[in-house]
């Protein structure tokens, strides 16, 4: 921005809603960490604490909720400022399911024991790696109103959602050879999907982003993949 | 920008209307007061029935503008407009376009409430005789309606003779507004017309407002940008004489063009 508002205590409001977003951000980016961690390291101690964990953003949420709504009544922001405002209430909620999605991989970790056994586990750790750089990357698009970085997200998506249709047809192999090891297949099965959500919400705060700093729609989003019964 | 997006773009019934046939064509208008330039080549065109808001910050030229269009300028000898202003076909601006034609056409509500000091009755009726002869029943019919279009007649019915200034601000508003409507002028100007007034009054107004857009063309300068926001399908933008942005009210203020609005209906100006 230019030049900032008149009232320097609305710019100051921004910032702390800005702030407090990234932080929200920060915190489920370290949960799909921790909970790909005690995934891959069978640390079930771990995990218990990753899924209280999630409390943390859910109350981040609230308070963050609170205070745009507060910002709307008593600001009564226009244009950037408040599709700003909206996006930010909006980004909120999605980055509140990203913390689901990984507190949900973090209560699988005591049903795949044995999971180590099961060789496709090892291209999740890579999967993981990638949605999360996106949720890094997004969040420091709002809080940098940096549309062309928030496009940036988009573009990643495709190769998430390959990576989930490799994985997808790798499990479901290993799982027709090894009938012994379905459970524990379809437990990874699970997480895989959960990464690639994270990385489909990703996306859409990267177009709430777009439409916050340009106020325009960002264009039909390229599908990754054909692999349709993976896609459902 | 895709189809799909295209189509998902929301228009309020409101503004369903406001691409209507233009009803007001400014074309290059300047305006001095005597040698200071206070319109700089002011296009405009202004849609019939609807509600059109000038925004801007003081000394942007939207009074200016008002008092261009009904001419109330030229009482002021070192004051003059230069281009075109079309009405119904005509350049108003035109010396030899009849003074009172004008205000028959063009009617005009101030920031103040201005009422006569008269009965509530005869402030209506004044116009009324002027401009036609009519039956004293047929006087009193069209003093009703526009009392009741201005939302005012069934506070004052009962006491049409008593005096216009025992009335509050915000019916005194509406009084001068079915003064002004009362002669069917097709524009209505308000100027700022309830910055003297208190949020309820305020909001009876701009109900009003809201009410008259399909039988008159509206032109409201306020400086209530909430207000513009409310009453008007369309919304300029005016900054040091010129006219920086026009364009649909819900996309001036959810994503207007030109950084310059931006700033200015942000908060972020000067």
């Amino acid at each position: 921005m230019a030049t900032g508002h008149t009232l320097k205590a609305f710019d100051e409001e921004l910032d702390q809603l800005r702030a407090m977003v990234s932080q929200m951000g920060g915190l489920a980016e370290h949960a799909i960490r921790e909970a790909m961690r005690c995934l891959m390291k069978r640390d079930c101690d771990g995990a218990r604490i990753a899924v209280e964990n999630d409390r943390k953003i859910d109350a981040l949420e609230a308070e963050a909720e609170q205070r745009i709504v507060q910002l709307i009544a008593l600001r009564a922001p226009m244009a950037d400022d408040l599709r700003e405002a909206v996006a930010a209430l909006k980004i909120v909620g999605v980055v509140e399911r990203i913390g689901d999605y990984a507190k949900n991989i973090a209560k699988r970790v005591p049903d795949i024991g044995g999971a180590a056994r099961i060789e496709p586990i090892s291209l999740l750790p890579e999967m993981a790696r990638m949605v999360t750089e996106m949720v890094h990357e997004v969040l420091e698009a709002f809080v940098r109103r940096d549309p062309a970085r928030a496009q940036a997200v988009c573009e990643r998506d495709a190769a998430v959602d390959d990576f989930y249709n490799s994985i997808f047809r790798a499990l479901l192999t290993f799982m027709m050879e090894d009938p012994g090891k379905i459970t524990e297949s379809a437990h990874l099965l699970f997480v895989a999907k959960n990464l690639e959500r994270i990385g489909d919400h990703a996306t859409n705060i990267a177009e709430m982003v777009y439409y916050a700093a340009t106020g325009e729609r960002l264009g039909e989003r390229p599908k990754g993949g054909h692999d349709q019964a993976a896609s459902k | 920008m895709n189809d799909a997006a295209a189509t998902l773009r929301i228009e309020t019934p409101a503004d369903a209307h406001a691409d209507g046939p233009v009803k007001i064509d400014i074309r290059a208008l300047d305006f001095f007061y005597g040698k200071s330039k206070a319109l700089n080549a002011v296009d405009l065109a202004v849609p019939a029935h609807a509600v059109t808001a000038i925004i801007g910050p003081s000394g942007c030229g939207k009074s200016t503008l008002l008092r261009t269009i009904n001419r109330i300028f030229e009482i002021y000898p070192d004051q003059n407009a230069e281009g075109e202003i079309v009405i119904d076909g005509e350049n108003v601006l035109d010396r030899r376009y009849k003074l009172s034609a004008l205000r028959r056409k063009v009617g005009m509500v101030f920031q103040k409430p201005t009422p006569f000091a008269s009965s509530i009755r005869n402030n209506v009726a004044f116009a009324l005789a002027y401009y036609e002869r009519l039956p004293r029943a047929e006087l009193n019919d069209r003093i009703e309606d526009a009392l009741r279009q201005a939302a005012l007649w069934d506070e004052v019915k009962d006491k049409l003779n008593a005096s216009a200034l025992s009335l509050s601000g915000g019916q005194q508003q509406r009084l001068c507004i079915a003064r002004t409507i009362a002669v069917q002028p097709g524009i209505v100007l308000l100027d700022e017309p309830t910055s003297a007034l208190d949020p309820i009054s305020t909001a009876k107004i701009e109900e009003l407002i809201h009410e008259m857009r399909t039988r008159f063309t509206i032109v409201i300068v306020t400086h209530n940008m909430q207000q513009a926001a409310r009453v008007s399908q369309k919304t300029a933008f005016f900054h040091l004489g010129n006219l920086v942005e026009f364009d649909d009210t819900s996309r001036i203020f959810t994503n207007p063009r030109v950084d310059r609005t931006r700033d200015y209906i942000t908060g972020r100006y000067g």
